[in-house]
């Protein structure tokens, strides 16, 4: 099966989602794909065709998401958790994995002319090397779509995300691009795997589990989330409508919710910025020994934020490099 | 056409808000509606004689007894029988969070919820609002959970002693010597901020050449974020309020936090408490396996 799933929607759902755009729409939707093995079990079926059922559906979902205008999906496909399943199921879950992947490649073309692009958010390090080496080379393949985009959360786990980010910031510490000072939650926020897109608008878990198991834990703090009994081979159209039916109803105050927290963020960084330029001109200060007026307060403070910043553009850029080129090596380490 | 379908969604939105209204008003009128029923037939069984002359009197006062539970024989009952419904779940959580996502937060019923934790036997409760009012009202919600515990709980109720547990402006409330159950008031700056605080502690200690970014663990976030204090993760978090989210409760925390919502933590009957416990025991995780 395909990743792109062709077709129209039925009129009835055609109607429905014409009806459903006339409200706010969320413009970036995550899933927790729960279910595939239940579902197995319940149609006496391999565990492992219960999985690939699963994949088919996350085409479909996706085809379904760009009838709805909804350009960005996340899905949690591999938690580091599930290394720790048997042998057997995880040895089929990365074989399906690389299947995947393959085709993917074999499919760049039509992923070109829907503007896909794909994003796999986890450590690789921790996969096998030829899956790591397919999956650099389809992310590398699509990096330049920007139509619609899907974010693989592969070998992840919020916690270890988090982790990974507040690593690189010390990263940049040791490299002497920022001060321990210039660690804000904008910053953090950049050094996540998901730092290329908005947070989600809409959270979705399938199978009535009703807990996030270590899924974007940073990114869903002012997200809507949907908890849903059908299993994700079974989830349908309708389901979908539900969930984002769910999510127009909240959508004011959620939005109001976030509103107060992006202002109560600018307010901490301001003070932040004039404690550390205040202590910066203290020391100036011990050399000449006069206290300062207000305006020379307010010319130290810009003064300082403009520094800071372009330091935070310096290490970000550098981060970027340093991942791409991650990227690029797996490539090339696959070629020769 | 575009006008229509906007229309049509107007609609749409408007009969689920009026939905879930009803649904909300339904369950407070059917719960008074059951208490009503319960109330009267203890009249009847219990008090024929001495209530006979009284009629009026008599919804009132059982009222009163239902409501604030001053006097008498119910209360080591009650205690009793709240015990032993928490010791009759499989799996009781050691840590809950209670989130508010309504307006105006109702001090009387949070401080019910917070008595009838520790009356289960929970050891620590959270309380989160995304406003932090609760937070900024410390001393004053402390005031009203010892009121609500010795209305509920009575006199003996005090060996649930409580332990306030805060870092902001208002000096910390160390009631008593016990340690079992812990207070916990939360606001918006525990969540994000927190981590922030702990990934600017961890780079400063690697700006001074402490350590290097390579041996930053998520098990070194883990216990910087957990303080000093140990205190489990929240294994069950009961939302109060008709948002669905978490408005930015602890995002560290909540990894494999169940969420259990209720309609309003307002006129909150313990009833409903008790049914949010019994769903949170039903929940089977399986730890990625």
């Amino acid at each position: 099966m395909s990743w792109i799933k062709e077709g129209e929607l039925n009129l009835l759902e055609k109607i429905s989602a014409s009806i459903l755009k006339a409200g706010p729409m969320p413009k970036h939707v995550a899933f927790i794909m729960d279910g595939n093995r239940r579902f197995a079990r319940r149609k006496n079926m391999e565990r492992q065709e219960g999985h690939m059922q699963g994949f088919d559906k996350l085409a479909e979902t996706l085809r379904w998401c760009k009838h709805l205008n909804i350009q960005e999906v996340t899905v949690y496909a591999f938690s580091i958790e599930n290394f720790k399943r048997t042998k057997d199921e995880v040895e089929g879950l990365m074989e399906l994995a690389k299947q995947k992947f393959e085709r993917l490649l074999e499919e760049r073309e039509n992923l070109e002319k829907h503007g896909v692009c794909i994003r796999v958010l986890g450590d690789l390090n921790l996969l096998p090397l030829d899956l790591q080496r397919l999956i650099a080379k389809a992310v590398l393949a699509t990096r330049a779509h920007n139509k619609c985009f899907l974010n693989v959360c592969f070998a992840y786990t919020s916690r270890y995300e988090m982790t990974n980010a507040v690593r690189e910031m010390a990263w940049g510490v040791e490299q002497g691009l920022i001060q321990a000072s210039d660690v804000s939650e904008a910053l953090l926020s950049q050094c996540l795997y998901s730092n290329n897109s908005p947070n989600p608008d809409l959270l979705i878990r399938t199978s009535g589990e009703v807990r996030l198991s270590d899924f974007l834990l940073w990114q869903t703090s002012h997200t809507c989330l949907v908890f849903q009994s059908v299993l994700w081979p079974e989830y349908s159209f309708w389901n979908l409508c539900e969930a984002i039916l769910q999510y127009q109803v909240n959508h004011k105050s959620i939005q109001n919710a976030r509103d107060v927290h992006r202002e109560h963020q600018k307010l901490l960084q301001l003070e932040a910025d004039r404690t550390c330029a205040l202590s910066a001109e203290h020391l100036q200060r011990h050399g000449n020994g006069k206290p300062a007026d207000a305006g020379r307060r307010q010319e130290a403070l810009s003064h300082y934020v403009a520094r800071r910043q372009e330091r935070v553009r310096h290490f970000l850029e550098a981060l970027t490099t340093k991942r791409d080129s991650f990227f690029t090596d797996l490539c090339d380490g696959g070629l020769a | 056409m575009a006008l229509l379908y906007g229309l049509l969604w107007r609609l749409l939105l408007f009969l689920l808000h009026s939905i879930r209204a009803l649904v909300s008003c339904l369950r407070v009128r059917l719960r008074n509606w059951k208490g009503r029923l319960w109330e009267r037939a203890m009249a009847t069984l219990l008090l024929p004689m001495s209530m006979a002359g009284f009629p009026d009197h008599r919804g009132k006062l059982n009222l009163d007894a239902r409501r604030t539970a001053g006097n008498g024989n119910c209360l080591p009952n009650r205690r009793h029988r709240w015990l032993t419904d928490g010791r009759s779940l499989e799996k009781l959580p050691s840590h809950i969070g209670l989130l508010v996502v309504e307006e105006e937060p109702s001090y009387t019923d949070i401080a019910n919820l917070v008595v009838w934790c520790m009356a289960v036997g929970i050891s620590y409760v959270s309380i989160y609002d995304n406003h932090g009012i609760f937070r900024k009202n410390n001393s004053r919600l402390l005031e009203v959970i010892l009121i609500q515990q010795q209305h509920l709980l009575g006199t003996e109720g005090s060996k649930y002693n409580v332990e306030f547990l805060s870092d902001c402006a208002d000096k910390p409330h160390n009631n008593v010597l016990s340690c079992r159950p812990t207070v916990k008031v939360l606001s918006p700056e525990d969540g994000k901020q927190s981590i922030v605080e702990a990934a600017q502690q961890l780079c400063r200690s690697v700006e001074n050449k402490e350590r290097s970014s390579k041996d930053i663990t998520v098990s070194m976030l883990d216990t910087l974020l957990r303080e000093s204090n140990n205190i489990p993760d929240p294994e069950l978090v009961v939302k109060f309020g008709l948002v669905d989210s978490t408005l930015g409760f602890l995002p560290w925390h909540i990894r494999l936090t169940e969420f259990i919502s209720l309609p309003s933590h307002r006129n909150i009957s313990y009833e409903d408490f008790w049914g949010a416990l019994q769903r949170y025991c039903a929940c089977q995780q399986r730890l990625g396996q």
